[in-house]
């Protein structure tokens, strides 16, 4: 049974990493730091619906590789550690709970960690390996804007998907 | 969409093993970071723009070059102007416009942004990914690891295509509603059908991955499948020497004594 439960394991992380790729590379707005993009919404989904640790690994290494595919290497390790924290934060506060039944606040805080997450994280680590503070704090309102969109579309996403697909619910882990 | 990275050539860097373009990367990378004079880190960016140029052609290391333009005309253009001690360089009445200090400062993030681009470029544009995986799985990445991420490339493509045609399904629905007319919000909130069916399409092929996995013997002792080795690349020793070796000397040379 537990052999089972890792092959399913491997098989989860694979497909919502491949899902988060596909996302960062659909939408692109470009900006000065690269581009926008829709990853953090498979992230917010990622998260409402599979739990803290496929969060966490899909969230980072699917955005690491849409860097490393995009031609923004550079970004990867940051990318892998802001976007992985942002999924396990907001899989943690919602703990796998049913994306209908989540409460308001659970969902409001969810979202500010979420932007506060990607926002401060991106600040951080690239002001201090990258293009430095005032290049840094530029991009703030892109990354609030980019994971604020991805919490909404990103809730709305796990509801939608709950209700054509249920047995979504026994992938989680 | 493209899962690619790497530039077909046949220059030395595409010979070199991937295990010491591995180091020699980390190694540049950190040394971009030590306390190198100006002139020192300008000469390895074109150095590394050079080797750059020589193997991978120059329409990639200008199509490189041109990616992180914005950013760098942005960090240009801000980073003087935050930075106020030092000699006054450029003064409007009695308001100090740039500082030398701040354009000193601007000039090596510029430098340094620019040879971290290249470094990272150059080993995924000469390296397949499939050495890259196994380069990394020598450094001991775990098999599990190395298995999520190659699973990973096999779907993306699959999950991209799903994802073109649910969308050109769903704008055929919609009968020509022009996009250019729609607001962002409107377009993010009819891109939600679109969404939810490839993500249904992509969480469908879970079970049937895990499946497979179980049958080619994944978690048993004795394994069905296995990892190629890097045998091909026959001066791992002499390639991982260099690889050391160019960052330490470039170190000694452009040190700020």
């Amino acid at each position: 049974m537990e052999k089972n439960r890792n092959a399913l394991k491997v098989a989860v992380v694979a497909v919502l990493t491949a899902v988060v790729v596909v996302f960062t590379m659909i939408v692109r707005i470009p900006t000065a730091k690269g581009y926008i993009n829709l990853c953090d919404v498979a992230i917010c989904f990622i998260a409402f619906t599979f739990g803290p640790w496929s969060a966490f690994i899909a969230a980072g290494l699917g955005t690491a590789l849409a860097d490393l595919f995009s031609g923004y290497a550079q970004w990867a390790p940051i990318s892998f550690v802001v976007h992985g924290l942002e999924g396990l934060f907001v899989a943690l506060i919602v703990r796998q709970k049913s994306p209908i039944t989540i409460p308001f606040v659970t969902k409001v805080l969810a979202g500010i960690i979420c932007m506060a997450t990607v926002s401060l994280g991106y600040f951080a680590l690239s002001a201090i390996f990258i293009s430095g503070v005032s290049v840094a704090a530029a991009e703030i309102p892109w990354n609030l804007v980019q994971s604020g969109v991805g919490v909404v579309l990103g809730l709305a996403l796990a509801g939608a998907v709950k209700r054509a697909y249920p047995p979504v619910s026994s992938l989680a882990w | 969409m493209t899962t690619n990275t790497f530039v077909a050539g046949n220059g030395f860097l595409y010979r070199m093993d991937p295990r010491a373009k591995i180091m020699a990367m980390l190694l540049i990378c950190v040394w971009l970071f030590l306390p190198v004079t100006l002139e020192g880190l300008y000469i390895t960016v074109v150095l590394l723009i050079l080797v750059g140029s020589v193997n991978t052609g120059l329409r990639h290391t200008a199509k490189t070059f041109r990616s992180i333009l914005p950013m760098l005309v942005f960090m240009v253009l801000f980073m003087p102007f935050n930075v106020r001690l030092g000699q006054s360089l450029i003064t409007i009445g009695s308001f100090t416009l740039i500082t030398q200090e701040g354009a000193l400062q601007a000039a090596r993030l510029g430098g340094r942004f620019i040879g971290i681009t290249y470094a990272c470029t150059l080993l995924f544009a000469t390296t397949p990914m499939t050495d890259v995986m196994l380069a990394l799985r020598w450094y001991r990445l775990p098999y599990k690891a190395s298995l999520v991420v190659t699973l990973s490339f096999t779907y993306i493509p699959f999950i991209a295509d799903s994802f073109t045609q649910i969308s050109e399904s769903h704008r055929l629905r919609e009968g020509g509603v022009l996009e250019k007319k729609r607001s962002v919000f409107k377009r993010l909130r009819d891109l939600l059908p679109t969404l939810t069916s490839a993500l249904v399409v992509a969480l469908r092929s879970i079970p049937y991955l895990a499946m497979s996995l179980e049958q080619r013997g994944f978690g048993r002792k004795e394994k069905r499948t296995n990892y190629h080795s890097l045998d091909s690349y026959r001066h791992v020793f002499t390639d991982s020497v260099i690889s050391f070796s160019i960052p330490v000397v470039l170190w000694f040379m452009f040190r700020v004594r």
